[in-house]
């Protein structure tokens, strides 16, 4: 049975999608289609782009959820009906005054403007402590911190220097490999 | 002075375990917000009625510049030119009503505050709190420039400066700036500055809140720095008309006074002023160029300058009304700031109610209607679309309701009806409907008020304290 470090498993910088820090959200989503066309060896598709700053270092992820919670109309566009609930109005009040918000913002009929408006490092999440992993770290402990943390994915780190992704998906593929070679045993 | 700062640091350190959750810190909001030599300088004053308990005690503590009527115990603070107004406290032998209880008073209820630091501060009415009805408790707390506490037993809470809590039982909660809290019960909550919540659970919820940009214009509070923007200078451009009649131990307003109202001999009255009969005028409030018909009154911290309002009006603690004229039974809550213009004048129809913390900046005419609701901030006709709505459309409301940044949720009726009660209530507390021999208020029993004052130590350790000193009929 195959003991599996974090390298084995990661997929390197060089092939994840980036963008430097100032990009605007019409940007990354290029530049994650570009990755995705030039990483073909595996069935599952890139899900995040990584933000870097000025030394080329990586200082936060924009997901899929991200990038769409950026087209959600603000708090300031909504008077913040998220805090509500904290005054003592009802959960149906709060869901339907965002439902009317919603609508009226109608996020998808000015989109190009507004992913060419909207700056990634606006609503990237920057990376955290419990998001990194050492890249000689084995397998239990890259699916320890991944569910501990209800992560989709770790940085993998060298020398505190980022040098790859650790998607939930390729150690899945992992444990299943390893699964069907007990099997086989 | 070394009792003095001793003592400061005890409150700070007492406010800071209760807002430790909030990681709250009122130090260094208030650590030199009032200068201790300050504390030295101003006289406090107790009045003595017949209408009122005189039970009185003040141990380690430094009362400088307030006033105390009724029944209060202070212990261990610092109260720096507030009103401590017991003229609505519960009577012992009385009956407090809550809900289905029906509670018998035993004794006269009193103030009792303890470890808190008041600047400025107007606290007044009754405890609302059926667990504490003959105790209304001020503890661990801190306020700044013109909170009120009006009717809100409150522990380990800081309230910033123009901030409100009415009727609300408060522990461990941060009020910001301008804010005005009726909610009942809150605790371990922080409150934005600009916050205006009436809540009455079951029943109605009311919430506005200010566009903080905005806000900053008319009041600003940050760290190691004096509250600022217009309502703050708008008072402190003010303050040496006070500082005259505080100075002078007799005083005879330029003003005449019908036999049935009252003009405190601590407010300011510049002419040309009207008083009709009912009219209460309270102490540290400013007239300047106002007519005020029968029934209506100012309270404490109240500005009425170049106004006319016709009768039964209720403009309630800290309010401003300045080049306005107010129909008959217009309500303006606390705080609020109403301005208009010689070239843009500013009315008011009759029965119209102007919520706590509204502010009316209007930079041309304005006129709201008879009836109507107004709140938050207007400084020109095109607000009132989003901020007023008629009291009988307001009424129909059953269920959710927005409209710009104002939520309700509830029955309009019930919140509507809410009001006019407590209107009623305090044109009725306030002597507005005395008819001669039914119906006597604040009016007519505040009219001859005895004020003693005691002073601090005048140097030495104990400087800025006042000795132990009680004081009973």
């Amino acid at each position: 049975m195959k003991a599996y470090t974090v390298k084995d498993l990661m997929v390197p910088l060089s092939e994840y999608a980036t963008v430097p820090v100032g990009s605007t959200l019409f940007e990354a989503v290029l530049a994650l289609e570009k990755a995705q066309e030039e990483f073909d060896h595996t069935k599952y598709r890139h899900r995040g782009v990584l933000i870097m700053d000025q030394d080329n270092r990586v200082i936060g992820k924009l997901s899929h959820m991200d990038a769409l919670r950026a087209l959600e109309p603000t708090e300031d566009q909504t008077n913040g009906i998220k805090d509500l609930i904290h005054f003592g109005f009802s959960n149906k009040f709060v869901s339907d005054l965002r439902k009317q918000e919603r609508l009226k913002a109608a996020p998808l009929s000015d989109l190009c403007q507004k992913t060419s408006a909207l700056k990634v490092e606006d609503f990237m999440r920057a990376t955290a402590e419990a998001e990194l992993i050492d890249h000689e770290a084995s397998l239990d402990i890259a699916i320890h911190q991944l569910v501990l943390g209800n992560h989709l994915s770790l940085l993998v780190t060298q020398n505190e220097t980022a040098i790859g992704i650790l998607r939930i998906a390729d150690v899945f593929a992992a444990v299943f490999h390893t699964m069907k070679e007990c099997e086989t045993n | 002075m070394k009792a003095l700062e001793n003592l400061f640091d005890r409150i700070v350190q007492r406010a800071n375990i209760n807002l430790r959750e909030l990681a709250y810190d009122v130090n260094p909001y208030i650590r030199n917000l009032i200068p201790l030599n300050q504390m030295v300088k101003f006289y406090a004053f107790y009045g003595i009625t017949p209408h009122h308990p005189l039970d009185l005690e003040f141990r380690h503590s430094n009362l400088a510049g307030s006033y105390f009527l009724g029944k209060c115990r202070v212990n261990n603070s610092i109260l720096y030119k507030s009103d401590i107004r017991g003229d609505e406290l519960k009577k012992a032998g009385g009956m407090f009503k809550y809900q289905d209880f029906e509670i018998p008073l035993s004794q006269d209820e009193g103030f009792e505050i303890e470890d808190s630091f008041l600047i400025k501060t107007l606290v007044h009415n009754y405890s609302h709190d059926p667990e504490t009805i003959e105790k209304f408790f001020i503890t661990n707390t801190v306020s700044a420039h013109y909170a009120n506490i009006h009717g809100s037993p409150t522990d380990g809470s800081f309230l910033g400066p123009f901030a409100t809590v009415d009727l609300t039982t408060m522990n461990d909660c941060v009020i910001g700036a301008f804010s005005y809290i009726q909610a009942s019960e809150i605790g371990h909550l922080k409150i934005d500055p600009g916050t205006v919540w009436v809540r009455s659970p079951g029943h109605f919820n009311f919430l506005y809140r200010y566009p903080h940009e905005q806000l900053r214009h008319y009041i600003h509070f940050t760290t190691g720095q004096r509250p600022q923007g217009v309502l703050i200078d708008f008072v402190e451009n003010r303050k040496e008309a006070f500082q005259r009649i505080f100075e002078r131990v007799n005083l005879e307003h330029p003003v005449a006074v019908p036999k049935t109202a009252s003009l405190d001999r601590f407010a300011v009255a510049i002419p040309d002023i009207r008083i009709s009969d009912n009219v209460l005028v309270s102490q540290r409030a400013f007239l300047q160029n106002a007519w005020l018909g029968k029934g209506a009154n100012a309270q404490e911290n109240c500005f009425i300058i170049n106004s006319r309002l016709e009768g039964l009006n209720v403009t309630a603690h800290g309010a401003k009304i300045v080049q306005a004229d107010l129909g008959k039974k217009v309500f303006v809550g606390f705080n609020s700031f109403l301005r208009g213009g010689p070239n843009c004048p500013l009315t008011i129809g009759q029965e119209s109610i102007v919520m706590p913390h509204t502010i009316i900046d209007t930079k041309e005419p304005m006129a709201i209607p008879d009836g109507h609701l107004v709140w938050g901030l207007i400084t020109g006709r095109e607000d009132l679309a989003t901020n007023c709505i008629s009291l009988s459309d307001f009424a129909k409301i059953n269920g959710p309701f927005a409209r710009g940044r104002m939520f309700f949720e509830g029955q309009g009726e019930s919140f509507v009806e809410a009001f006019r009660n407590r209107i009623d209530h305090i044109l009725e507390a306030n002597g507005a409907f005395y008819d001669g021999t039914r119906y006597k208020g604040h009016a007519q029993k505040n009219q001859n008020i005895s004020f003693n004052t005691i002073q601090p130590y005048p140097e030495g350790d104990l400087e800025g304290l006042y000795p132990t000193i009680v004081i009973q009929p």
